[in-house]
C-alpha cells in the first residue's frame, strides 16, 4: 500500500509542477523585466543579469500610484460585495422560485453581456457628468456592479440548481429549524459557488480598463490598470516598460492574496463533508 | 420538473387536509407569496442592470440608423440602415469577422481541453493543493493588458527570450494569430477552470464509487458520470467564454494593433467609434457584433439545452 | 460545531470590506470638497515630462493669485490623450481649459469649434519669436487656435566607428548599410514602421522628399500622384532589401532605440531625444553617436515632418483670458529652456535655440533648426486622424507594398476619408 501512495505522490507533484510552469514562466518574465535596469531592459535574455530595485523605488514614490492601488482596491471591494449579494438573491430567485418575468431577466441579463461595451462608453460617459458621478467612486463602482451582475447571476443560479435542495427538508425533519436548514446545511452548499463567482467579479472588475479609463479624469478615482496608462518614460518617446511591469507586479499580489482567502473557503464548502449528506 | 419548495408544501397540505377548495386557496395564497419573495430578490439587480445599460444600449442603438459624426453634429440625420448597408459591405469587416471566428472557435477548442483537465488537476491533487489552485488562477489574475505587452516583448524579435532569431513572428499573419491564440488561451484556462473545479465538486463522490464498483475505468466514469452532472457548468462557462473571445480586444490591441490584417470586429469597432469618431458607423458595427453574439448565445441555448436558467426544460435530474 | 465555524466566518470579511470602503470613500469625497481658491486654470496635456511641477509652480508664482494652473495628467500615448480630450469636449465639459494639443488635431478641432481662435495682441503675443513651422502647425483655414509650444523633427542617428561620413540619400545609406553587412558588421538601418502614427511620418518623409503631398492645399481631395508611387517604390526597396530589422513591422520608437541600444543598427531614423536617453541607457556608445540631417532623395535639403504640441484655449473654458496667460508664461523663454533641457521638449522659441545652456545640451540644435527651416507639417485636415489610419493600414506592412496598387487604393481610402463616408481599417 505504502509505495502505492508513494507513488502517486510523485505522480501529482510531476502533475502540480506542469500546472506551476503553465501559471509562472510569463509572469516570471514579467517579474523579470521589473528588476531589469535601463541598460539590460533590451537584452532578451530571460533573467534579469543585474536585477535593480529602480523601477519599484519609481512607482512607490508616485503618489498617483499609490493612490490609485487605493481607489482599487477599494471600488473593487465594494463592487465585487454588493454584486455578489445582489446576485446572490437573484440566482436564488431564478433557480428555486416561481415568479413571472424569469426568463425576460435571465434574457435581460444575457443581452446585457453581450453588447459590446466599447459602444456604452460615451453614453455612460454623458450620463455620469449630469449626475456628477464622472470620475468618482461610485462612479465606477455602479457600472461595475450592472456588468458584473449577469456572469453573477448565471454562474450562481447554475451552482443553486445543482444543490440537492432535498437535504434541507431532510433536516427540517430531524428537527431543524428553517433558518437553521439554510445556514447548516445549504450555506456549505452554496458557498464554493459564491466564492468562485466573487472571485470571477473581482477579477473582472480589477482588470476593467476601459471604463476606469473613460469614466474617470483624475486621481481621486482612476484605478490601476489607467493609471498605467498614464505612465511615462523620461521623454515623450520612451515607453516606462520597467515601472510598468513593477506596477504589474505589485497588483497582482492582493489579486493572490484575495484568491489565496476565497480558495481556502472554497476547499472549506466542498470539504465539509455535507455533500455526502 | 422545478418542485419549488412552496409547491411542495402545498402538494403535501392536499393530501393532510383532504379538502380541494382550502388546498386549492393555500395552493395560491403560497404562490403569490412565493412570486412576491422572487420579485423582491430579483428587483436590486433588476433595477440596477437597467439604470446603468438600457439607455446607453438604446442610444446605441438608435445612432446606428443616424449619419452621427462626433466632430459635425450639424451633419447629423437618420439614415435608417445605410450604416449596416456601408459595413456589411466593406472587405475589412469581413475580414475581421473571419479572424474573429477563428480566434473564437480555436480558443475556446484549446479553452475547454485545457480547462478541463487543469479543473481535474486542481480538484484531484492529493498534494499542494492550495498552492496549485492559488497559482493556476494567477495568469487570469493578472491584468491583461500588462500580459498582453509580456507576450509582446517576449515575441519581440531579437529582443525576447521566445523570439527566434533571424525572424518576427509578430509581423506575419499566422504567427501573429496563433500568438494572439496562445496569449487568449493562456489567459483564460483558468477562468474555465475554475467554473468546471466549481461544478466537479458537486458530483458526489458515492457516484463515482458505485460507477467503479461496476467495473468503469476512470475513462468512462468522466464520460458517464462526471461529464453529465456538470454538462450546465461546461455549457455556461463555455457559452461566457465564447461571449468574450468573440469581442478580443486586449490582446490584438497590444500584440498587433491589428496589423496585417489581424483585426477583430471589436478592434474595427473601435477604431471607427472612438478613433474616427464616427458614431454611426462604430454603433452600427456594435449592433452587428451583439447581434453575433445573440445568436451563438441562441444556439448554445436551443441546440445544447445550454444554461438558461429558470427555464423549467432544464431541470434538476 | 466544525461546520458552524466554516460558515459563519466568510461574513467577516465582507462586512470588514464594506467599512473600509465607506471609510475610504468618505475621506475622497472629503478631500474633493476642499477645493482651491481663485481662478483655477486646469491645464491637461504635457505636464508629466521631467521637472513640470516646477514650471507650473513658477507661473503660479507670477500669476500672484490672478490664477493656479493646476497640472492633469493625460494617458501617455498620443490616441489615448486624443480619446480623452474628444469625449470631454464633445460633451461640452468645463473642466478643461489649456489643451496641450498635438500638432496633428489643430484642423479637427478647430473645424468642430472646440478651440479658441487666437486674435489681436494674443495672435501677435503668441507668434513674437517663434520659429515659422510650429506656427503654421497651430493653424486652420488661415487663422490660429493655439500658442507654438514645442516642436520636433526627425534626425539621422548613426555609428561614428561604422560610417565615417553620414550618408545624404537613402540611396547612399542602403549602399553603406550593405557594405557593413557584407563586412559582418552591424548594418541594420532602424525606422519606425508598426502600423501608427510614427510610420505616417516616414511615409511623409518620403513623399515629400519627392515634393509630394497627401492631401491639396485645402484638404478637400488626395493628391496622390506618380511623386507618390516614387516614395512607395523607395520604401519597399528598404523594407525588403535585408537591411533593416526583421520586426521592422513592428518597430515604433522604443524598438527603433532598442535596435541602436544594441549595437545592432549602423544607422538609426529618430527624433533628438536619442541623445539624451542613450546617456541612461547605453553611456559607452554615446561617443560613438554621430547625428546628420534626416537622409533625402536628391542630396538637397531634407523635408522633414514636424512633431511638437501647441497649447489650445477650450471653448468651453470659462476664464480663457487667464488661461491664455498661463499657457505664455509655460512657455516662456525661461521655462522653455527648462522643459529642453528636464524633459527633451524642443522649444518653438526662436531665441532659446541661440542660449549657451540650451547649445551644450543639444549639440545637434543647428541641424535641427536647418531641418525645421524647411520641414513640413503633417496633411492639415479635419479628418487628419481617419487620413492617418489609412494610410499606415494600407501600407502595412511596408515589405507588402505594392506601389502602383498601393497608391491607387491609398487614393481611394483618402478620397472617402474626407467625404465621411467608409469605413476606418
Amino acid at each position: 500500500m505504502r509505495p502505492e501512495t508513494t507513488n502517486r505522490k510523485l505522480m501529482w507533484w510531476g502533475v502540480n509542477l506542469v500546472v506551476l510552469l503553465y501559471a509562472f514562466v510569463p509572469v516570471v518574465w514579467i517579474v523579470s523585466l521589473s528588476l531589469k535596469n535601463d541598460a539590460t531592459l533590451n537584452d532578451g535574455n530571460y533573467l534579469p543579469v543585474a536585477p535593480t530595485g529602480q523601477s519599484y523605488k519609481a512607482i512607490f514614490s508616485n503618489t498617483d500610484f499609490l493612490r490609485a492601488l487605493v481607489n482599487s482596491i477599494g471600488i473593487c471591494i465594494i463592487s465585487t460585495t454588493i454584486a455578489i449579494v445582489f446576485g446572490t438573491m437573484a440566482a436564488y430567485a431564478i433557480a428555486r422560485l416561481d415568479f413571472p418575468g424569469k426568463r425576460a431577466i435571465v434574457a435581460m441579463a444575457l443581452l446585457i453581456s453581450m453588447f459590446p461595451q466599447i459602444a456604452l462608453v460615451t453614453p455612460l460617459f454623458k450620463i455620469e457628468t449630469a449626475f456628477g458621478l464622472f470620475a468618482t467612486w461610485p462612479g465606477l463602482i455602479i457600472p461595475y456592479i450592472a456588468f458584473a451582475l449577469p456572469l453573477a447571476i448565471y454562474t450562481l443560479s447554475a451552482f443553486f440548481r445543482e444543490i440537492p435542495w432535498d437535504l434541507e427538508k431532510a433536516a427540517k425533519m430531524d428537527g431543524a429549524t428553517p433558518y437553521q436548514a439554510f445556514r447548516r446545511v445549504i450555506t456549505p452548499l452554496a458557498m464554493p459557488g459564491v466564492f468562485t463567482t466573487a472571485i470571477l467579479v473581482f477579477i473582472s472588475c480589477w482588470n476593467d480598463f476601459l471604463f476606469a479609463l473613460s469614466l474617470t479624469s483624475t486621481k481621486a478615482a482612476r484605478t490601476v490598470p489607467a493609471a498605467m496608462s498614464y505612465f511615462t518614460g523620461a521623454t515623450t518617446f520612451q515607453k516606462p516598460t520597467g515601472p510598468i511591469a513593477a506596477a504589474a507586479v505589485v497588483i497582482t499580489i492582493p489579486i493572490v492574496i484575495f484568491v489565496l482567502i476565497f480558495q481556502r473557503r472554497i476547499v472549506a464548502g466542498l470539504t465539509s463533508g455535507a455533500v455526502k449528506g | 420538473m422545478t418542485t419549488t419548495p412552496a409547491a411542495a408544501t402545498a402538494v403535501e397540505d392536499l393530501a393532510g387536509d383532504g379538502t380541494i377548495e382550502i388546498a386549492r386557496q393555500r395552493h395560491t395564497d403560497a404562490k403569490k407569496a412565493e412570486r412576491k419573495l422572487g420579485l423582491m430578490l430579483v428587483a436590486p439587480a433588476v433595477v440596477l442592470m437597467l439604470a446603468v445599460t438600457a439607455y446607453p444600449i438604446l442610444y446605441a442603438v438608435w445612432l446606428s440608423l443616424n449619419k452621427a459624426d462626433l466632430r459635425a453634429p450639424d451633419d447629423n440625420k437618420f439614415i435608417f440602415l445605410s450604416n449596416y448597408v456601408t459595413v456589411l459591405s466593406s472587405p475589412i469587416w469581413w475580414t475581421a469577422f473571419g479572424v474573429t471566428m477563428f480566434l473564437t472557435v480555436v480558443g475556446a477548442v484549446f479553452e475547454l481541453v485545457l480547462g478541463m483537465l487543469l479543473a481535474i488537476v486542481m480538484h484531484r491533487t492529493i498534494v499542494g493543493r492550495g498552492l496549485v489552485r492559488t497559482s493556476a488562477l494567477v495568469p487570469y489574475a493578472i491584468v491583461t493588458v500588462v500580459a498582453a505587452f509580456s507576450w509582446r516583448f517576449a515575441w519581440t524579435a531579437d529582443l525576447g527570450w521566445l523570439s527566434p532569431t533571424g525572424s518576427a513572428p509578430l509581423t506575419e499573419f499566422w504567427p501573429s494569430i496563433w500568438i494572439i491564440v496562445l496569449a487568449e488561451v493562456w489567459k483564460t484556462v483558468p477562468f474555465m477552470a475554475l467554473l468546471l473545479m466549481a461544478g466537479l465538486a458537486l458530483v458526489p463522490e458515492d457516484l463515482l464509487k458505485a460507477a467503479s464498483m461496476d467495473g468503469a475505468n476512470a475513462w468512462k466514469r468522466f464520460w458517464m458520470v462526471t461529464v453529465p452532472l456538470i454538462k450546465p457548468a461546461i455549457l455556461v462557462a463555455l457559452l461566457f467564454r465564447t461571449l468574450d473571445a468573440f469581442r478580443v480586444f486586449d490582446n490584438i490591441f497590444i500584440l498587433t494593433s491589428g496589423a496585417n490584417h489581424t483585426s477583430s470586429v471589436s478592434m474595427v469597432a473601435y477604431s471607427n467609434l472612438i478613433r474616427g469618431l464616427n458614431l454611426g458607423i462604430g454603433s452600427a458595427m456594435s449592433v452587428l457584433i451583439f447581434i453575433t453574439t445573440g445568436i451563438i448565445a441562441f444556439l448554445f441555448i436551443k441546440l445544447f439545452g445550454a444554461a438558461a436558467p429558470g427555464s423549467s426544460a432544464e431541470g434538476r435530474r | 460545531m466544525v461546520i458552524q465555524r466554516r460558515t459563519g466566518a466568510p461574513r467577516h470579511p465582507s462586512r470588514w470590506a464594506v467599512m473600509i470602503g465607506v471609510a475610504a470613500l468618505l475621506t475622497s469625497t472629503a478631500a474633493c470638497s476642499g477645493g482651491q481658491h481663485g481662478t483655477v486654470v486646469n491645464l491637461y496635456g504635457g505636464t508629466s515630462g521631467l521637472g513640470f511641477d516646477k514650471i507650473i509652480a513658477d507661473c503660479n508664482q507670477q500669476a500672484a493669485g490672478k490664477y493656479t494652473i493646476v497640472g492633469n495628467l493625460l494617458p501617455s500615448d498620443a490616441d489615448g490623450q486624443r480619446d480623452q480630450f474628444v469625449r470631454r469636449l464633445a460633451a461640452r465639459d468645463s473642466g478643461m481649459d489649456l489643451l496641450g494639443m498635438d500638432v496633428t488635431w489643430t484642423a479637427e478641432f478647430a473645424k468642430a469649434k472646440w478651440i479658441r481662435e487666437l486674435t489681436g495682441e494674443q495672435k501677435a503675443l503668441a507668434t513674437a519669436n517663434t520659429l515659422q513651422p510650429p506656427i503654421d502647425t497651430a493653424m486652420w483655414d488661415g487663422k490660429l487656435y493655439g500658442v507654438p509650444r514645442t516642436t520636433n523633427v526627425q534626425l539621422l542617428w548613426y555609428r561614428k566607428s561604422l560610417v565615417p561620413t553620414p550618408p545624404k540619400t537613402f540611396d547612399e545609406m542602403m549602399s553603406m548599410a550593405s557594405k557593413l553587412k557584407a563586412a559582418g558588421k552591424p548594418y541594420e538601418i532602424g525606422l519606425t514602421a508598426a502600423q501608427y502614427e510614427g510610420y505616417v511620418v516616414n511615409v511623409n518623409n518620403l513623399i515629400t522628399a519627392y515634393g509630394g503631398t497627401l492631401v491639396n492645399k485645402d484638404s478637400s481631395a488626395p493628391t496622390v500622384d506618380s511623386k507618390t508611387v516614387q516614395a512607395l517604390t523607395l520604401l519597399h526597396r528598404l523594407a525588403t532589401s535585408g537591411l533593416t530589422s526583421s520586426s521592422l513591422s513592428n518597430a515604433q520608437e522604443p524598438e527603433v532605440f532598442a535596435d541602436l541600444q544594441a549595437g545592432r543598427s549602423a544607422f538609426s531614423l529618430n527624433w533628438p531625444y536619442v541623445l539624451s536617453a542613450m546617456r541612461t541607457a547605453n553611456p559607452s556608445l554615446v561617443k560613438d553617436l554621430g547625428y546628420a540631417p534626416y537622409p533625402s532623395v536628391n542630396g538637397g535639403p531634407p523635408k522633414v515632418t514636424l512633431g511638437g504640441m501647441n497649447y489650445a484655449i477650450s471653448k468651453y473654458s470659462t476664464h480663457p483670458a487667464e488661461a491664455f496667460d498661463a499657457a505664455m508664461c509655460l512657455r516662456n523663454q525661461r521655462n522653455a529652456l527648462s522643459a529642453a533641457l528636464d524633459g527633451g521638449d524642443v522649444p518653438a522659441l526662436a531665441t532659446v535655440f541661440e542660449l549657451p545652456k540650451f547649445k551644450a545640451a543639444y549639440p545637434m540644435a543647428d541641424v535641427m533648426l536647418a531641418e525645421l527651416r524647411t520641414a513640413v507639417p503633417r496633411p492639415v485636415s479635419p479628418v487628419y486622424q481617419n487620413i492617418s489610419t489609412i494610410v499606415s493600414t494600407t501600407l502595412s506592412p511596408p515589405s507588402g507594398i505594392n506601389p502602383k496598387a498601393s497608391a491607387d487604393r491609398l487614393r481611394t481610402g483618402i478620397q472617402d476619408a474626407i467625404e465621411g463616408k467608409g469605413i476606418l481599417p
